[in-house]
């Protein structure tokens, strides 16, 4: 009679286990799109963007949309963070109905979009204010001031926007996408305005930022570069080109966190998951190739 | 240098019916001899330009007070535009001084219909300079606002009005140049005391061209310090991107 307790007791910690073990394997829906078609209407007619695209991203998954330039991958993301309308079909984000923009979801824009007339710490600031209503002064003070510092520009934090380098300009971008400590990071194109080596530094950068986080935010990117798709992302989901365009397929990147940027190009995982995407985007490798 | 001599030459020309630099100078130093003598019969030329100066002032600023707002209106709503845009498309051809004897007519003062006038002429740049500025705010500052969930005031005071604020200034910029102009035309007419008075009473009817030259250098002179203000406050509030 007396053991019955402990066997329950047992029992509720395997029940226990076994939710910890389906969460890390099997984490919550962060994002899922239902059958979303994207129209806008034109003076030539309604031009359809993307169409019937299913996808479902969980939590802590870093995924990249990958394309052609023109072919909706800007467009998709839109609806995710409600800049952009669809059609028909829904997008569900944080297990809510996305309809307009929200806090839930932080935004890199493609060119940084930093308030020229605001100094760097009041571009943060400013966004704080309006995305956090419920927590006092200091504290928003405290967060663009921990922002800011974790991206190393807490020293640069009285310039303009246009006394930065674009390097300097995407961190703050970044920084303020993290300050209103979203569930949901968005990041459209945000390194290709930047050269190779800067980028490289980005990359890392922004998995510091991810990790420090416990890998717990749901980070969407758009791109059209290959090896930073690989880098930072669980899954690459290829499009189509557009008009219409739609998912033509969705490539897994089971490489090991912390990836090394060095080592990471000769494991023959990496190879094969290029030589993939590559086939998926590129038609013709040589002058000889017929297109 | 160069205009002194054509100047010179002038007179010369003219056989000094044009007075010459420097008999113009020597009744510029007459004329400033008591520059702010305010008596009832004699006013100097400084109580004029201060008095000239404060009727555009209050024009010019009561101009502006009703212009940002409105253009920015104008700017930030398409039908606000549809409506306004068309009166204004029609009123601002109109010669500023067409507008002196409707204000004297409501106003039964010459100096105030003077105010009115210069108030009709300083709205129009300002009102389309603002309007452009407020309806070319740019996408990507609209998404920032958008993504952060910035509130009316927040975009007001963060975003249209920081973007509009250099247009702002071209068109104030505009105003006092078009202000400064019709204030002299405005004293002509309405007599009183200022500096159109003075170049009409004191220069033509008292028979002293030097003394219209003498106000023409004063009116150009501090026409162009008033547009070095505002060329100043552009530069101060302009930002590279």
């Amino acid at each position: 009679m007396s053991q019955a307790p402990i066997v329950a007791a047992e029992e509720s910690i395997t029940e226990i286990a076994d939710k910890i073990l389906e969460q890390t394997y099997n984490p919550p829906v962060s994002i899922e799109i239902n059958n979303v078609t994207v129209s806008f209407k034109t003076p030539k007619g309604l031009y359809t963007a993307v169409r019937n695209i299913d996808l479902t991203v969980r939590k802590g998954e870093i995924i990249s949309l990958i394309g052609h330039s023109g072919c909706g991958k800007s467009t998709l993301m839109g609806t995710i963070s409600g800049m952009v309308k669809p059609a028909s079909g829904e997008v569900f984000a944080n297990g809510v109905k996305v309809t307009s923009p929200g806090p839930d979801r932080g935004i890199v824009f493609q060119n940084y979009s930093l308030l020229p007339w605001l100094t760097v710490y009041k571009n943060i600031y400013v966004a704080i204010d309006s995305a956090l209503k419920d927590i006092s002064e200091v504290e928003k003070a405290r967060l663009a001031e921990a922002n800011l510092k974790m991206v190393n520009l807490w020293d640069h934090k009285d310039k303009l926007p246009g006394q930065l380098s674009g390097g300097m300009k995407q961190r703050v971008a970044i920084a303020r996408a993290f300050s209103i400590n979203p569930q949901i990071l968005l990041l459209d194109e945000p390194f290709g305005a930047l050269d190779a080596l800067t980028k490289s530094a980005m990359h890392i950068e922004l998995l510091k930022l991810w990790n420090l986080d416990n890998r717990e935010k749901t980070i969407v990117m758009v791109t059209h570069d290959i090896e930073e798709a690989i880098f930072l992302s669980d899954k690459v989901v290829v499009m189509n080109n557009g008009p219409e365009a739609t998912i033509k397929e969705i490539v897994d990147v089971p490489l090991k966190r912390p990836r090394n940027k060095k080592d990471i190009v000769h494991d023959p995982k990496y190879m094969e998951i290029h030589d993939r995407l590559l086939n998926l985007l590129i038609h013709r490798f040589s002058i000889d190739d017929e297109e | 240098m160069i205009m002194g001599g054509i100047w010179t030459l002038i007179a010369k020309i003219t056989k000094n019916e044009i007075p010459s630099p420097i008999a113009t100078w020597s009744v510029f130093k007459d004329v400033m001899h008591h520059p702010f003598q305010n008596d009832a019969d004699q006013k100097g030329i400084g109580t004029k330009l201060l008095s000239s100066l404060a009727r555009v002032g209050i024009g010019f600023g009561l101009g502006s007070i009703v212009a940002i707002p409105l253009g920015l209106i104008m700017g930030g709503s398409k039908i606000a535009m549809k409506i306004i845009n068309p009166m204004v498309q029609i009123l601002k051809p109109v010669s500023p001084l067409a507008w002196f004897p409707l204000g004297l007519a409501i106003f039964q003062d010459s100096p105030k219909a003077s105010i009115f006038m210069i108030f009709i002429c300083s709205l129009w740049p300002t009102l389309i300079n603002a309007a452009f500025g407020a309806s070319n705010v740019p996408q990507d500052h609209k998404n920032v606002s958008k993504a952060f969930g910035f509130s009316t005031w927040k975009y007001l005071t963060k975003i249209l009005l920081p973007f509009s604020l250099p247009h702002i200034i071209t068109g104030l910029r505009l105003s006092i140049g078009i202000a400064w102009m019709v204030i002299v035309a405005g004293e002509m007419l309405s007599g009183g005391i200022g500096l159109g008075n003075f170049v009409w009473e004191e220069g033509f009817n008292g028979g002293s061209i030097a003394k219209i030259l003498v106000a023409i250098i004063i009116i150009g002179i501090v026409g162009s310090l008033l547009d070095r203000c505002f060329t100043w406050l552009q530069q101060k509030f302009s930002y590279a991107v």
